[in-house]
């Protein structure tokens, strides 16, 4: 259910001026963008977790203290949160495996500075340039070099510096880092090898710093794929994908690197890879998503309660108390099949948001294998919500990417089918 | 925290005067000093210029032998003793009888595919003995030379060709030569080209990481002159030089890439021209002269530990054979170009000659050791070939680590359920079974 504050929020929205709410939902700030963007509506998401101890009281948090001074694994009386934002939780993950596996090396391009995203800054300054290193130019070399570094048995967290820009390792990443168990008879493998990117749209990006490329890496059996909402997700997934010991490629969304802003614990937790989240529980339909939209799938559950005046025609009152079940999936391979099927058997309606384009994306895949396994139970079409079928457009993106209103308007279409 | 090597100062010095310093090529003493922070001589003639030796010329190829085992003028032999010596001439000749009976095994239809390495024995085999037994290699598809060399099993071997379930390089999930050996350092050969390449650049670096054996073992890279036309090569090459780490390139220039030969794969002087574009230590040697191989390899491996950085060797051999069971070479070449080549420069003859004129060797070990190894290799072959497969469960695992997925889970049991349906009935599936061990039982009989 939503929370006391949430309802707080709704309620403060409707008794605001035209003027603010117009400054809600189409931003009119006066500076200019910042190059990592910015997201007016997840300062206020309740799912950020703002106190210690809700980040504490993180679902399925795992503890992993190697000492015996520090408090026992299960109790979190006397452990610390620190504000992080995303790209800082990524860098608080790293150092802590920096630290705790003397193996384990960071690499890219520009790594060495800091990151263009800051995803490193001090890194190299506090593990030496022998362990925290720029290579040159060459994504097709970043992940046949982790792959080599991995073979060893060493750890290695190659940084890619775009997701969009995968695609020269694209051959080392189906091929060789996928396969390389299978092929040698389970001698040998990648599985110390995790690949990281900045996904998803940027609200300026264009063709080429905007794409979520997660499901063209679907029919690579053998890798794993994670993409985190949040600071306090970020670390705890980075660390579970890290020590997985199966090749991961952690997948950031960048809009989220500054925006997104929580109290997150200072420990080294992991949180569990291939196990999705339910962020809001509900029993009349499922909304399926990850990364970024879980925001503005947030926007949507709120409009769809107390919908604005413009739209209030269009969301039929019957509806207004719906309640929407909301999961963050999370590990998108192999996804959690077993969440999502027990959700859309209670709910008999789902509809899932991304990014990416609809043909070809990992809605598709899910959307087959519900329709398999709920095909009785099902009121309504799988709804897919997603970025359209072209490359995504510079100037055109508040119609590409899937926001707060598509979302509401698929859900309204799904739950009067 | 690990101890970051610090080379010596003059090695340092040495390093840094290499990087910017132009080779042979003359130009203007620097009468107009440098760009700021180069130490490119700025001259004010305007001259383009295209070799890395002297202009016109091409990269000289090291050699030892000549074609009739004899040592040229001025040539100094590998430290080798006549156990080594012999041990080498074993290999190589043992080669090709090994290949002889793959390759008509392939034609009888008994595997699937084979690839020769005909022409090439020296290259492999002089590599394979400079090298140390746990060198971590990385290879293209024609090395199985290099994992003969080390130990590997004939009947691991025949293993690997039929999948049988001995096959440990691959558990039968990949086509023949496709080998992989944790124990004798070789890593899992892949069918894309050049991919090996980057990758054992970070194998190189892995081991620079490790305290027990930076400065001990290399990462050693071999891939045809084809392969090196593939993007892999420069980043491999790159990274390498520039991070760096200690991966020794072994170009195998056999003068074909399937049909399509080297005057069609690159117009520069070969690979070899392409190493100090990476600022690499580099050497062109004659690859059917397994002395001069030996000699240069040894070379090779010891600046790419002393330096930790990339070095480059191109071999210059020729691919005797045709590129692999799929490939008939007689379509694009002439019968006769390969019968002369065989004749002219055999790697195997030259070095025979060479052990003949020392008394290492005759006529007699050589029909001896040569009826031994056939019927070693016809035993291995008898016994692998009605050898059966794995279990057919087998080919669900090993994609994934830890905690099975569903997909992979799921997708087992529908099989499985197949097969208990059908596995019976249908024919091919029938007869199919019975080459697996356990002719699927394990799934049948069983109830998850």
């Amino acid at each position: 259910m939503f929370s006391a504050r949430a309802l707080q929020l709704s309620q403060r929205r409707l008794s605001l001026p035209k003027k603010s709410l117009g400054r809600r939902f189409q931003s009119t700030a006066p500076e200019p963008p910042p190059a990592g963007g910015h997201l007016p509506s997840i300062a206020t998401s309740s799912y950020l977790r703002a106190t210690r101890d809700s980040a504490l009281r993180s679902q399925d948090i795992r503890w992993l203290d190697g000492d015996n001074n520090g408090p026992p694994g299960s109790v979190i009386a006397g452990r610390e949160t620190r504000k992080m934002n995303l790209y800082q939780a990524v860098r608080d993950a790293m150092a802590i495996a920096l630290m705790k596996d003397d193996t384990a090396v960071v690499f890219g391009e520009d790594v060495a500075f800091g990151g263009v995203f800051r995803c490193t800054m001090g890194l190299a300054e506090e593990f030496g340039r022998e362990r925290v290193f720029n290579t040159p130019l060459t994504e097709q070399g970043i992940a046949g070099f982790g792959i080599g570094i991995a073979s060893m048995g060493h750890t290695a967290i190659a940084e890619i510096q775009f997701a969009d820009y995968i695609f020269p390792a694209f051959d080392q990443i189906v091929n060789e880092a996928a396969k390389h168990r299978f092929r040698s008879g389970g001698q040998f493998g990648a599985g110390s090898l995790t690949i990281r990117c900045p996904t998803m749209s940027v609200g300026h990006g264009g063709l080429y710093h905007s794409q979520s490329p997660e499901g063209y890496f679907l029919g690579a059996s053998g890798l794993k794929i994670v993409i985190p909402r949040s600071p306090v997700q970020a670390k705890g997934l980075l660390l579970g994908s890290i020590r997985d010991p199966n090749p991961v490629i952690f997948m950031e969304p960048k809009i989220l690197y500054r925006s997104a802003v929580e109290q997150v614990p200072i420990d080294d937790y992991q949180l569990p890879i291939g196990k999705a989240e339910v962020l809001t529980k509900g029993n009349d339909l499922t909304l399926l998503t990850w990364g970024t939209p879980i925001y503005h799938c947030e926007t949507a559950l709120h409009m769809l309660a107390s919908p604005p005046e413009s739209l209030a025609p269009h969301v039929p009152p019957s509806l207004r108390s719906a309640k929407v079940e909301l999961i963050d999936l999370r590990t998108i391979l192999p996804w959690d099949v077993d969440t999502i099927t027990e959700s859309v058997r209670r709910t008999g309606r789902l509809v899932i948001v991304h990014e990416a384009s609809m043909t070809g994306g990992v809605g598709g895949e899910i959307a087959a294998e519900v329709q398999k396994r709920c095909f009785l139970k099902l009121n309504a079409p799988v709804r897919r919500v997603t970025g359209w079928d072209t490359p995504v457009p510079m100037h055109y993106e508040k119609f590409y990417i899937p926001d707060a209103l598509r979302i509401l308007d698929a859900m309204v279409e799904t739950l009067t089918y | 925290m690990l101890r970051v090597p610090r080379f010596p100062a003059a090695v340092r010095a040495t390093l840094a005067r290499r990087t910017y310093a132009s080779t042979t090529v003359q130009l203007p003493d620097e009468a107009h000093g440098h760009l700021p922070t180069s130490q490119s001589p700025i001259t004010s003639k305007l001259r383009f210029f295209n070799s890395v030796v002297e202009e016109g010329k091409q990269i000289p190829t090291y050699r030892v032998l000549d074609g009739a085992g004899r040592l040229l003028d001025g040539a100094e032999p590998p430290e080798m003793d006549e156990a080594l010596a012999r041990k080498m001439y074993e290999n190589m000749a043992r080669l090709p009888i090994i290949d002889n009976l793959l390759y008509n095994v392939q034609r009888q239809g008994k595997i699937s595919f084979y690839m020769t390495a005909y022409g090439e024995e020296a290259t492999l085999i002089g590599s394979a003995a400079a090298l140390a037994p746990d060198d971590e290699v990385l290879g293209q598809y024609r090395e199985m030379g290099v994992l003969l060399w080390r130990g590997f099993k004939l009947d691991e071997v025949m293993a690997q060709c039929f999948g049988s379930y001995e096959d440990t390089s691959s558990k039968g999930k990949q086509m023949p030569v496709h080998f992989g050996s944790r124990k004798y350092h070789f890593h899992p050969i892949s069918s894309p080209l050049a991919t090996q390449i980057p990758q054992a650049a970070g194998v190189g670096f892995a081991l620079k990481r490790d305290p027990a054996r930076r400065g001990k073992n290399c990462a050693v890279v071999y891939f045809g002159e084809g392969a090196a036309s593939e993007g892999d090569f420069h980043a491999g090459m790159l990274l390498a030089s520039t991070i760096p780490s200690p991966t020794l390139f072994i170009a195998r220039n056999n003068g074909f890439a399937i049909s399509t030969p080297s005057s069609e794969q690159f117009y520069g002087d070969g690979i070899a021209s392409r190493g100090p574009g990476y600022g690499m230590h580099t050497i062109r040697v004659d690859g059917n002269d397994i002395l001069a191989v030996l000699s240069a390899v040894r070379e090779g491996r010891r600046l790419c530990l002393e330096e930790g950085r990339g070095v480059l060797i191109e071999a210059m051999s020729y691919r005797v054979g045709h590129h692999s069971t799929s490939d008939d070479s007689f379509a694009y070449r002439p019968r006769q170009e390969v019968e002369d080549r065989k004749r002219v420069d055999n790697p195997i003859s030259r070095f025979r000659l060479f052990l003949e004129s020392r008394g290492w060797w005759n006529a007699e070990e050589e029909e001896s050791y040569k009826e031994k190894v056939r019927k070693e290799v016809m035993k291995a072959f008898k016994r692998g070939e009605s050898m059966q497969r794995h279990e057919v469960k087998e080919m669900f695992n090993d994609v994934y680590v830890g905690e099975e997925p569903w997909t992979i889970r799921e997708q087992r049991q529908e099989l499985q359920a197949l097969l208990k349906k059908y596995g019976h009935i249908w024919e091919p599936w029938r007869s199919e079974l019975k080459k697996h061990k356990g002719e699927g039982k394990e799934l049948i009989e069983s109830d998850h």
